[in-house]
């Protein structure tokens, strides 16, 4: 009999192919995020248009997709695993489907599907086009070639992949429910994660306080703007992300109209793409003073 | 005789132009070689979701050879009288390297030349295929396309490997940064080995072997096959157009087929629900009306069980979703929701949906004199019509796209009648062009008096369309309002409609913007009803916005144009408008001060078709009237012949002027006739 692949064999698993494929290990951002693309280790990084692979896990929050436990595919709180390359290399997608195979699923038992999907986060000014890959029919991975991040062309076209975690536990454990994952040998999913499903549902559609939301909002959003001006990008870009969270929680608890969401959408894209250009500039400049040094 | 294959292999291709790319590209090399006289025996266009090409057999390995004629000097220059060669002729014979048996004398109409006829040996078609098809490859055109290296090629996915085999040999050029050779590559489930291909005749067996069925026919008969299989002996229909078998077409490679069933309670769900999660997936056929459906997989057979699994979970987790949704929704009620409408802000400054509903409401008065409709059932339905967006299944991008068919079935369990649930489920409709139409009166009107609201609300809001920008589909949402009322023939007049829409808005606007775009997109609607633009112009030009009346102002016009007086009556139109340029202040015409008979006789005319008008429009009889307008044309000619009207007499020239300022204002009852184009002429 096969050995069952636990929910953390599987991040190491896949953590050391992509080591074996030259990324740097890297981790989570420190502050909520709702994909790995706004850990600055991605959004930042892409705008060097220089080479740079690496891999990290990062922990999703949607609180739109909370369903108290309830729905065994859906949770306000995830798993990704994050691989950028750039510039992506020419047989990436089978990097991609050996890394598939590596954590036990072999091509010829299993239906992989790239659908078309072209990908746009409008928070952060980036877009790109790929596709949704299915395994199975279930969204498994998002594949995107970046053509744009915070507003600015990108030369050096990165190619990103986000692996759903628990999707692919689900389908390498046969479980039904992500709740049911071992997690390792003596823990689930479900262990490690009702409650937070169960508390944060709560929260994020009764419980937060559209009132403190809205003018935390605000706030950050002044701060991020003060320290832009001060030349502080990433701290700028920190408070960026702090404003974009608080925005789909906003979204979830329903505080907000259609219109207030898109002018909200606009404001938090704004500060993603002063942040991208502030940087882009600080760079140029930076390399301006570096060759007049080697002058 | 050889044979030639092209294919283009990439990353998984957007289904919706794959077919259209597949074209364009066999038909540019076929082009190609017609062009270049290469006889060719058969073509086979090939595309699957991973490559496009073509596969032609039965070439000719060099062109036709072509004889051509080089004009020389003229014959009189380029003999002697001994009928000897001249130096020209010679010099001419020499510069062409030609023999003297090769020179033939021509008759052209600048009078008798010599030519020289040459044969030009044909090219091989090896060297024009390596220099033409890579030509080829940077002319197709895409809706969408993307770079994946450093100012690289743009496609719309990138370009991993290219064959161009010509017979046993590799055409070796280079494409976004690939170089064409022979191999191919199997289908990723099968395998990652490259295909090499000796010859093109090979290509269609061995890539079958290796999980590709080229052909794009071939794999749409063997999807058909294999649903019918699977689905022998089973309950149920698969539900199926041929527009989802083509997009399955263009998803796959290798089509296998596989049954798979759902939890019954789902069945409980709008069939509209059902129908919205299954297609999302883009693969699935519903078995109507059992709890199963058709799975069409691109994999090896043997994958099949880890599929049935795999798309039961996927399937049955969003079911699962839609059903918490609807049960949430029905038990919380229209009632409910409708209350919370009012904490859901519409557009910017415009109040919220609740407001909205009430202005909607409000507006149906409006509409009371159409025949047959109840406005009860309509200010009922204009009254809940956006409720269902405050639902939990709207809310839902998954499911966004049931707005109103969702409100429809809210109001039916909630125990309002019929009509008003029928006309809130049809009122987004036409959502696009050649969209189905809403089919109650109710359903009718109330489509228009939301996309009226649509388009005035946006432009209270300053989201007013221009150029490309036009974030709230406001014309897509104006060309259904003319669409709606041309094709129901309501009696309404768009301006006044405008008018009493901006006067529940308490709003103040300067109502001239919204007639001009509602113009506008009735000129829009009239030329793709293929009337002519300057014949709509000419109709339109004192428009006050009834759409029917319009459109049979152009009906009788085009009727009208195919005549040869036509001409006459435009041009009538022009001369009379042409000396009205710039004259102001005429008073009314005394009929005392006339001189001339044409004068007399143009305003008797005049006189008596203008009565004879008035009830002709009343009976909208557009054609009588272009006639009689048509005979109003001798008088005015004489008139204009006979009679100078810029004379000295300042009195005798304003009293002329005031006559055919008379005529002109006869003419525009129907419209700008002088907008008319009339071949030839400038304007």
């Amino acid at each position: 009999m096969r050995k069952l692949r636990t929910f953390e064999n599987i991040i190491l698993d896949l953590s050391r192919y992509w080591q074996k494929k030259g990324c740097l290990l890297y981790h989570p951002y420190n502050s909520e995020v709702g994909a790995g693309t706004f850990n600055p280790a991605t959004f930042i990084r892409v705008l060097d248009n220089k080479p740079w692979k690496i891999c990290y896990v990062e922990i999703c929050k949607r609180p739109r997709d909370g369903r108290y436990a309830e729905n065994p595919l859906r949770f306000q709180q995830f798993y990704q695993l994050q691989v950028v390359m750039q510039p992506s290399p020419t047989n990436i997608q089978r990097f991609f489907l050996e890394s598939l195979e590596c954590i036990g699923f072999k091509l010829k038992e299993h239906e992989v599907r790239f659908v078309e999907g072209d990908w746009d986060a409008p928070t952060l000014g980036a877009w790109g086009l790929g596709w949704e890959v299915w395994l199975d029919g279930l969204e498994i991975t998002q594949f995107t070639y970046f053509q744009q991040a915070g507003g600015l062309d990108l030369k050096e076209i990165p190619v990103e992949l986000s692996y759903g975690l628990e999707r692919i536990a689900m389908l390498l454990q046969g479980v039904k429910s992500a709740f049911d994952l071992k997690w390792n040998n003596t823990l689930t999913w479900g262990e490690v994660h009702r409650q937070n499903e169960i508390e944060f549902s709560e929260y994020n559609f009764l419980a937060a306080d559209v009132r403190l939301l809205i003018s935390l909002f605000n706030q950050y959003e002044t701060e991020a703007v003060r320290l832009f001006e001060k030349g502080l990008i990433l701290p700028g870009y920190d408070h960026t992300i702090k404003c974009s969270h608080i925005f789909n929680v906003l979204e979830a608890r329903g505080g907000i109209s259609i219109s207030e969401r898109a002018k909200m959408i606009a404001r938090v894209r704004a500060l993603a793409t002063q942040a991208a250009q502030l940087y882009k500039q600080k760079k140029s400049e930076r390399n301006v003073l570096k060759e007049g040094v080697k002058q | 005789m050889i044979d030639f294959l092209l294919e283009i292999g990439f990353e998984e291709f957007p289904p919706s132009f794959l077919k259209k790319s597949a074209n364009e590209l066999s038909g540019k090399v076929v082009n190609l070689l017609n062009q270049q006289r290469i006889f060719h025996r058969s073509v086979r266009m090939i595309y699957t979701s991973r490559r496009i090409g073509v596969l032609i057999l039965g070439l000719t390995r060099k062109q036709k050879p072509q004889v051509v004629e080089i004009q020389g000097p003229p014959k009189k220059l380029a003999f002697d009288e001994r009928d000897q060669p001249t130096e020209m002729l010679q010099g001419f014979m020499k510069a062409n390297n030609l023999k003297r048996s090769q020179i033939v004398v021509r008759k052209i109409k600048k009078g008798e030349y010599v030519c020289g006829k040459k044969e030009i040996v044909g090219a091989n078609t090896e060297d024009i295929l390596y220099e033409e098809v890579p030509k080829i490859l940077k002319t197709l055109e895409f809706p969408k396309t993307m770079i994946w290296t450093k100012g690289g090629t743009k496609f719309p996915r990138p370009i991993r490997w290219i064959v161009a085999l010509l017979d046993r040999r590799p055409l070796k050029f280079e494409f976004a940064g690939v170089r064409a050779d022979r191999h191919s590559m199997p289908n990723q489930h099968f395998s990652f080995k490259p295909i090499r291909l000796e010859k093109p005749r090979e290509y269609i067996n061995l890539l079958r072997h290796g999980g590709v069925v080229v052909d794009p026919n071939e794999r749409r008969k063997l999807i058909l096959r294999r649903i019918k299989k699977v689905v022998e002996k089973m309950e149920g229909k698969p539900l199926y157009t041929n527009e989802m078998i083509e997009e399955i077409n263009c998803t796959t490679e290798y089509p296998e087929a596989v049954v798979v069933g759902f939890d019954e309670q789902y069945l409980n769900l709008p069939e509209e629900v059902l129908m919205t999660v299954l297609k999302a997936q883009g693969n699935l056929i519903w078995l109507k009306p059992t709890s199963r459906f058709v799975c069409v997989f691109s994999a090896r057979k043997k994958a099949l069980q880890n599929v049935r699994k795999g798309y039961a979970l996927v399937v049955g987790s969003k079911l699962y979703d839609a059903l918490f949704y609807y049960k949430n929704d029905s038990k919380q009620g229209l009632t409910r929701m409708e209350a919370n409408t009012k904490h859901m802000m519409w557009l910017n400054g415009l109040g919220s949906l609740y407001d909205k509903a009430s202005r909607l409401s409000d507006f149906t008065n409006f509409f009371k004199q159409i025949p047959g409709l109840n406005l009860q059932t309509l200010k009922r339905a204009a009254r809940l019509c956006k409720v269902d967006l405050l639902s939990e299944m709207i809310r839902e991008k998954d499911f966004t796209s049931l707005q109103g068919i969702m409100g429809g079935h809210y109001a039916r369990a909630s125990g309002e009648e019929e009509a008003v649930a029928s006309a809130i489920k049809e009122h987004y409709l036409p959502k696009f062009a050649g969209d189905k139409m809403p089919s109650t009166k109710e359903g009718i009107v109330l489509s228009i008096i939301d996309k009226l609201d649509n388009v005035v609300g946006a432009f209270l809001s300053g989201n007013r369309p221009s150029g490309s920008y036009d974030p709230l589909a406001v014309r897509r949402n104006g060309y259904a309002v003319v669409h709606l009322i041309n094709t129901n023939s309501f009696d309404i007049t768009l301006f006044n409609a405008v008018d009493a829409l901006l006067k529940l808005y308490k709003k103040d606007i300067e109502h001239e913007i919204l007639f001009e775009f509602f113009t506008e997109r009735c000129i829009r609607y009239l030329q793709d009803k293929k009337y002519r633009y300057d014949e709509i112009n000419a109709v339109l030009a004192r428009w006050k916005g009834d759409i029917v009346d319009a459109r049979m102002r152009c009906a009788a016009l085009k009727k009208m144009s195919s005549k040869a007086e036509f001409t006459k009556l435009v041009i009538g139109q022009k001369r009379v408008r042409n000396i009205l340029k710039n004259v102001k202040g005429l008073g009314k015409v005394s009929a005392e001060l006339f001189k001339q008979g044409a004068e007399k006789k143009l305003f008797k005319k005049g006189m008596e078709t203008d009565g004879q008008l008035k009830t002709l429009f009343e009976a909208r009889d557009y054609q009588k009237i272009l006639d009689l307008l048509l005979a109003m044309r001798p008088d005015i000619d004489k008139f204009f012949d006979d009679v100078l009207v810029m004379c000295e007499d300042e009195k005798l020239k304003k009293n002329r002027l005031a006559l055919v300022s008379l005529i002109n204002r006869i003419f525009l009852l129907f419209g700008d006739l002088s907008r008319i184009v009339i071949e030839g002429e400038k304007n």
